[in-house]
Formats: C-alpha cells, sequence, structure tokens
C-alpha cells in the first residue's frame, strides 16, 4: 500500500500541475485574444453542454458517484498506508527497533507447528492480536487450546515487545464434530 | 518532533499521504455533494436548475477582471504545487556521507556506502545474525543508521542486542569518531538458512 499511495501521489501531483497549466494558459489566452478561440481546451462547447444539463440528469448523477467513489479510495488508501511494525523495547537511548508482523507470525507458528499433534497452523499477527488457528487430528480443541495459548504465551514473553498483544487460539478437530 | 533514530526506521511518506487524503477527502465531498444537489434536498427548484448556474455565469461577468485573476492565479499555484509534489515524491531518499575532518587541504570524507558495508559485515559476523543490511540516511549534520539484521530460528534477542550493542554500534560509533549515531534497528525473526539452489 506504501509504494501505492507514492505512485497516487505522483500522478495526482502531474494532473494537478497539468490542470493549473491549461487554467493559466486558457484563461490568459482567451483575455489576449478573446476573438481567436480556445488554444488547447474546447472549453466554449463544455461550457455549452454543462449549461444544458440539470443537476438531477442521469450523467450528473453517475459523474458524482464515480468523483464520490474515486475520493473515498484515494482516502483509504492514503489511511491504510501506515507502518505496520510492532515495537520491541530500546536496548538503549538512541537506539529503536522494531520488527515485522510477518516475523512474530513466523516465530509463532514455528513453535505451535513442534507442538505434539499438532498437524498445522496459521497464524496472523499484529502488534496489538495474535491469532493463532491449529488443526489437530488426535486432541480436540478442549484439550490442545490451553497448551498451545501457554506455549504462545510464553513465547512472546521471550520477546522485549513494548506492549503484549492478545492470544487467541482455535483448534479444528475432528474429534470436535462427533 | 521524532527522534532521530524513530525517523530513520524508514523514509516518511506523510507528506504524501496526507495529500493523497485531502485530495480523495475534496472527491469525496463533492461528489457527495452533487447527489445531494441532484436529490433535491437543497431545494427541489436547484435540483432542476442547469449545472452551469446563469446567476453564476452573470456574477463571474460582472467581476470579469477579478475573475480572469483569480483563475490565473490559481492555476499557475496548482501548478507549482503539482510539481512540488510530483518532486518530492521522486526525490531519492538522502544517504549522506560523512565528514570526518571538515580542514581545507586534508579533508577526510567517508561515503555513506562504505560505512554501510563496513557495519553490515561487522555485524553478519554476530552470533545468531544470519544475514544483515546498513543503510546511512537523514541529515548530513545528524547522520543516522539503519540497520536490518535477519536473525537464525531461536536466536535469543536479548543476546544478539547486548552483542550488536557493545561491539558493532560501539565500533562504529569509535571507528566514525561520533559521539552517539541514532540507530534505527529492523528485526527480522525466525528465517531459516537461505539454502542456495546450484
Amino acid at each position: 500500500m506504501r509504494v501505492f499511495v507514492r505512485i497516487l501521489s505522483l500522478l495526482l501531483g502531474l494532473a494537478l500541475a497539468a490542470a493549473g497549466a491549461l487554467l493559466a494558459l486558457e484563461v490568459g489566452w482567451t483575455w489576449a485574444r478573446p476573438v481567436d478561440g480556445p488554444l488547447l481546451v474546447p472549453w466554449p462547447a463544455w461550457r455549452d453542454r454543462l449549461a444544458g444539463l440539470t443537476w438531477q440528469d442521469t450523467e450528473v448523477r453517475v459523474t458524482a458517484w464515480v468523483v464520490a467513489g474515486a475520493g473515498l479510495v484515494l482516502l483509504l488508501v492514503a489511511l491504510t498506508a501506515r507502518r505496520k511494525d510492532v515495537e520491541l523495547l530500546d536496548p538503549t537511548p538512541g537506539v529503536t527497533v522494531r520488527t515485522s508482523p510477518r516475523s512474530l507470525a513466523r516465530i509463532v507458528g514455528t513453535r505451535v507447528r513442534a507442538e505434539e499433534n499438532v498437524s498445522g497452523a496459521s497464524v496472523t499477527a499484529t502488534a496489538r492480536k495474535v491469532r493463532v488457528r491449529a488443526s489437530s487430528g488426535l486432541e480436540s480443541e478442549e484439550q490442545l487450546r490451553p497448551r498451545l495459548q501457554e506455549v504462545v504465551r510464553t513465547t512472546l514473553e521471550d520477546l522485549p515487545l513494548t506492549r503484549r498483544p492478545r492470544v487467541s487460539v482455535v483448534v479444528d478437530s475432528p474429534r470436535d464434530r462427533s | 518532533m521524532k527522534s532521530p533514530s524513530v525517523a530513520a526506521l524508514a523514509r516518511s511518506y506523510r507528506a504524501e499521504r496526507v495529500v493523497t487524503a485531502l485530495i480523495g477527502l475534496l472527491a469525496l465531498l463533492a461528489g457527495a455533494t452533487a447527489l445531494v444537489v441532484g436529490q433535491g434536498w437543497l431545494g427541489s427548484f436547484r435540483a432542476v436548475r442547469p449545472v452551469l448556474d446563469p446567476i453564476a455565469l452573470d456574477t463571474l461577468g460582472n467581476w470579469q477582471t477579478h475573475a480572469r485573476v483569480g483563475a490565473i492565479v490559481l492555476g499557475v499555484l496548482l501548478l507549482v504545487l503539482g510539481l512540488l509534489l510530483a518532486a518530492r515524491t521522486l526525490r531519492p531518499e538522502r544517504h549522506p556521507d560523512l565528514a570526518l575532518d571538515r580542514s581545507v587541504g586534508s579533508g577526510l570524507v567517508v561515503t555513506a556506502s562504505a560505512i554501510a558495508e563496513a557495519i553490515a559485515v561487522d555485524a553478519e559476523q554476530v552470533d545468531g545474525v544470519s544475514r544483515a543490511r546498513a543503510t546511512v540516511v537523514g541529515d548530513p549534520e545528524e547522520p543516522a543508521l539503519r540497520l536490518s539484521v535477519w536473525l537464525h530460528e531461536g536466536t535469543r534477542l536479548k543476546d544478539v542486542w547486548r552483542e550488536l550493542d557493545g561491539s558493532v554500534l560501539t565500533r562504529a560509533r569509535e571507528s566514525l569518531g561520533v559521539d552517539t549515531l541514532p540507530t534505527a534497528v529492523r528485526v527480522e525473526l525466525g528465517t531459516a538458512e537461505r539454502q542456495r539452489v546450484r
């Protein structure tokens, strides 16, 4: 998303510059030579078209929806382009340490998969929450869940995290479906 | 004000994000307003008036010189702002060289890539580190270090810390002759040994 915002802001900057240049150029040209007609943009035709449309026309409404939708997309892209690093404690003043949510998920996943009777696990992690979804053919959720929760908790405690993420463990087991 | 070590974590995209969000908000509001007018919620008579309102055109005609000057100023302003934004987006991140000796005739400058290379090689010697990459970032007056380290699985983070701070960073500070070197460390945990296929 961060690269996307950079590309978008480049395109927006170029579009703004082009629009501004055309606006100044057309107004100046028409001011200097009122009889010569437009320079680059056929704005008299656009003016007549706009004068013939009312706010209720379908064209106007569709355009308004498209503009509003594009604006919403831009807003969402800009708001979600945050850095999602996980904060670790500073070892000394002047040194800042961060890790990626992916690393957190990776080490939690390795520990969980190394447990007995776990046949597979998927982990998603953010700085606030670690979600584990494990599957097991031999143990039911009731048996396995407390143990996995403990494993995840000790794994996270070994790391110098500034805030402990909440842990949620779900176990998928055929023994629960009987 | 962010501390230099926090600022060194990654290139800042604040300006790009703010501008994109502002333009998005403006477009959203403009579209929503046009829809509201079209629905007739601002008066059913207004909804059936032309988009290019004759009253507005009359007003512009009465103030023709002002409108023209205003339009030209707006256009030039947009041109400058747009070009500034594009230039800012395209500008590469700065990697300042470090001047150890500024005296004329016997100046000594260490290039950013040389520092980065030396520190990365040094960091890779630390037990548990499989790969390291260093970059010098920030102002030439106040350079900072961005250090990315990839750790083997099962490495204790605190041991790596002690060694990174105690030997690698101390050595870097000493050899560069600076008292403080703001450092941002990005850690990737639990990376397996890379296996090269030959």
